[in-house]
């Protein structure tokens, strides 16, 4: 009940005429940037940022989370009708959205996800709210061992699911960790990789690398592919631009894959770092092994629409829980939702429920609404949202970059901050070029901080006596949860090779 | 460049700079009444890295390929360019375009400070696209003056950012400019 009353303030809050004016420009906004292909969901929260600079705690807020929920929506339109995935997240939309297209089925591809958005984005909304302060209440019970084995599991996570190479994604972690050692350490006041330089003894911003490494890193890939994503935008085979709803009796048919792709969504949107896009490719997978339909998957089949949406979606709600529950981002977009309430003076995590609950219930409120109003909107806009496509990708990454740039100087407005935020652009190019996941830089360099003082401070308390961190139960059990997670994948590619030489030998073999 | 030091580079790379960066971190000296010090984690990082491209790099020269562990769920960056190559979307390479590109944004940095906001971004909103490939140079150059004013007008005089106005004669510019939007 308690909880209740609290999401009717906060529906109160969404309401007033600013907040509302506020998620209407984050919807139309977060559904442009999703539709743009060469704009990513994260990249358009980012160049959000700036404007809630001057803003109050809550607008801003409301603003980034509205961008959040509809980006999650934009690029199934473009996905399906074009086979443009705005989104890495609807890659899997091609695969089954854009083949309903090809059989003249465009408008119910369109229904299916609209649907799964609406069915998946209320029901995730719900466990959010139902989940989030319980497990705050539990996080308030951990000391510094335990807060240090769930930064571990998350950064453990992100290094699973990024990437295709485990090496890779390591190295990528270590990178953004050791970003985070820039400056003044935070127990002994000893400076650490400054060379000098005035503006790294205060530590690199984790915005600054968000900000180059997504935005202009993005950018300058973009631009080695010849800025190919822009195609003048073409109807479906019969001309339209509509969505339509399947029959209510073909809805309840597919309950299990509305099911599987919800709980997908949120279980791996909770996870840190891991986002929609994971989700989405999740529960496709999922779908296609454990799915009543899973063989006809990738041949224009609703249940690949619906399974790899309502995972996207559902994976906004799941993100928000760590983020809100124990200040750890559970995905990109809430990395920037987390600087935004550092922005405005407020550290996220289970100390908010008691110091400004109105904000937390702010946030679930607007999740709600924004994920009414993307389907309203998503419904009704098709049209000039597929005109938006016409624009040429060349002019839209030039203005990206000034949203970066202004991004970046305006937080401290401080001329350096735009040579690291330059240098980092640079760096996320050449790791996507490498193949060296952005994520876990990314995820480091956020949580590295939070790691590396609840382990010197557990080191400091306990005599430096590290086997703590496994004889505590709660400790114990995440770390040895999170050290099987990143061996999983070694032992699993081990087996993959032994089997792949027993084959090769048995079919050279007389 | 020989095959296997390509395949080895970024990681060489990574090694020497683990190196040198714990070289400077055995720098960091503290007294700490021997309890742990604050170089502690960042050595740590720097060779658990260190050891991580080694691994890395013995494994590739042994091998003469990348064999790449999979991870869990996502798919293969590679295998998924192959299927889109397969449908008919296989990417361009243009790395004259990505150099123009690079010097345009380092330009840009380089220019903010002096020039002021208002003119660096109408010249780089103005160029960028020529450079990215498209091809109506006097769009672009219309593009750029507008988008410049237009960003003034909503960073400064909506959402009340301070950017830089430059120096000299281009700060004159940028005050006038912003007279001219009523900010003071």
């Amino acid at each position: 009940m308690e909880i209740l009353g609290h999401l009717m303030g906060g529906f109160a809050a969404v309401f007033t005429p600013t907040n509302m004016l506020v998620m209407a420009i984050g919807l139309v906004l977060g559904m442009l940037i999703a539709v743009l292909p060469g704009l990513t969901l994260v990249m358009g929260v980012i160049l959000a940022l700036p404007f809630t600079y001057k803003m109050g705690v809550g607008p801003a807020l409301v603003l980034l989370t509205a961008m959040y929920v509809s980006g999650t929506y934009g690029g199934a339109i473009t996905a399906i009708l074009f086979r443009i995935p705005g989104e890495p997240m609807d890659v899997p939309l091609l695969w089954d959205g854009y083949e309903m297209t090809r059989k003249g089925q465009a408008a119910l591809a369109l229904g299916w996800a609209l649907l799964a958005a609406l069915v998946a984005g209320l029901a995730s909304s719900i466990v959010m709210v139902a989940l989030t302060q319980p497990i705050a209440k539990i996080a308030l019970s951990f000391s510094t061992p335990e807060f240090f084995a769930v930064v571990f599991f998350g950064l453990a996570s992100v290094v699973t699911l990024s990437g295709s190479s485990v090496v890779n994604s390591l190295i990528s972690l270590c990178v953004g960790l050791l970003i985070a050692t820039v400056g003044v350490d935070a127990i002994y006041g000893a400076e650490r990789f400054a060379f000098g330089l005035p503006f790294l003894q205060d530590g690199i911003e984790f915005l600054l690398v968000m900000v180059g490494a997504y935005g202009i890193g993005e950018v300058l890939t973009r631009m080695l592919e010849g800025f190919q994503g822009a195609q003048p935008a073409t109807r479906d085979a019969q001309g339209r631009f509509i969505t339509a709803f399947p029959k209510w009796a073909e809805m309840v048919k597919m309950k299990a894959t509305f099911l599987r792709g919800t709980l997908t969504g949120l279980l791996v949107g909770v996870v840190p770092g891991a986002g929609a896009t994971v989700s989405s490719f999740v529960a496709y997978g999922i779908e296609s092994q454990y799915g009543k339909n899973g063989k006809a998957l990738g041949t224009g089949a609703p249940e690949g629409i619906v399974t790899a949406k309502a995972a996207a979606t559902a994976s906004v709600g799941g993100a928000f829980i760590p983020l809100l529950a124990m200040g750890i981002p559970g995905s990109g977009a809430t990395a920037i939702i987390l600087a935004a309430f550092l922005l405005h003076g407020i550290q996220p995590g289970p100390q908010v429920f008691t110091h400004s609950p109105a904000l937390i219930y702010l946030i679930f409120a607007s999740v709600f609404v924004a994920t009414v109003g993307k389907v309203i909107l998503g419904y009704f806009a098709i049209k000039p949202l597929c005109r938006v496509l016409e624009a040429p990708e060349a002019v839209v990454s030039a203005f990206v970059v000034v949203f970066c740039f202004v991004g970046a100087f305006a937080q401290r407005n401080s001329l350096p901050d735009l040579y690291v935020m330059a240098a980092f652009g640079l760096i996320g190019f050449l790791f996507e070029r490498y193949r060296f996941p952005l994520a876990p830089l990314v995820l480091g360099t956020i949580l590295g901080p939070l790691a590396e003082s609840n382990f010197m401070t557990t080191m400091v308390s306990y005599n430096n006596d590290w086997t703590v961190f496994f004889t505590r139960p709660v400790s114990g059990v995440i770390l040895a949860l999170s050290i099987a997670g990143l061996l999983w994948p070694v032992i699993r590619a081990m087996r993959e090779s032994r089997r792949k030489n027993q084959t090769d030998g048995q079919t050279q073999a007389p | 460049m020989p095959p296997k030091v390509k395949l080895v580079l970024p990681y060489g790379l990574m090694l020497a700079v683990s190196g040198w960066l714990y070289w400077v971190a055995t720098r960091i000296d503290v007294d700490t009444g021997g309890r742990i010090t604050p170089a502690a984690w960042p050595k740590a990082i720097i060779v658990f890295m260190a050891l991580l491209c080694l691994y890395e790099i013995v494994k590739r020269l042994l091998s003469g390929t990348e064999n790449r562990a999979q991870t869990t769920f996502l798919p293969d960056a590679e295998e998924v360019a192959e299927q889109e190559e397969k449908r008919g979307l296989a990417p361009v390479s243009r790395p004259w375009m990505l150099a123009g590109g690079i010097g345009l944004i380092t330009l840009y940095v380089i220019l903010v400070p002096f020039a002021g906001f208002f003119l660096s971004t109408v010249l780089f909103l103005a160029a960028f696209p020529l450079a990215g490939g498209f091809k109506r140079p006097v769009f672009a150059a219309t593009l750029g003056i507008a988008g410049g004013f237009l960003l003034i007008v909503v960073f400064m005089r909506v959402a009340y950012i301070s950017l830089p106005l430059g120096v000299g004669p281009f700060r004159d510019v940028s005050l006038g400019l912003m007279r001219l939007i009523g900010v003071t």
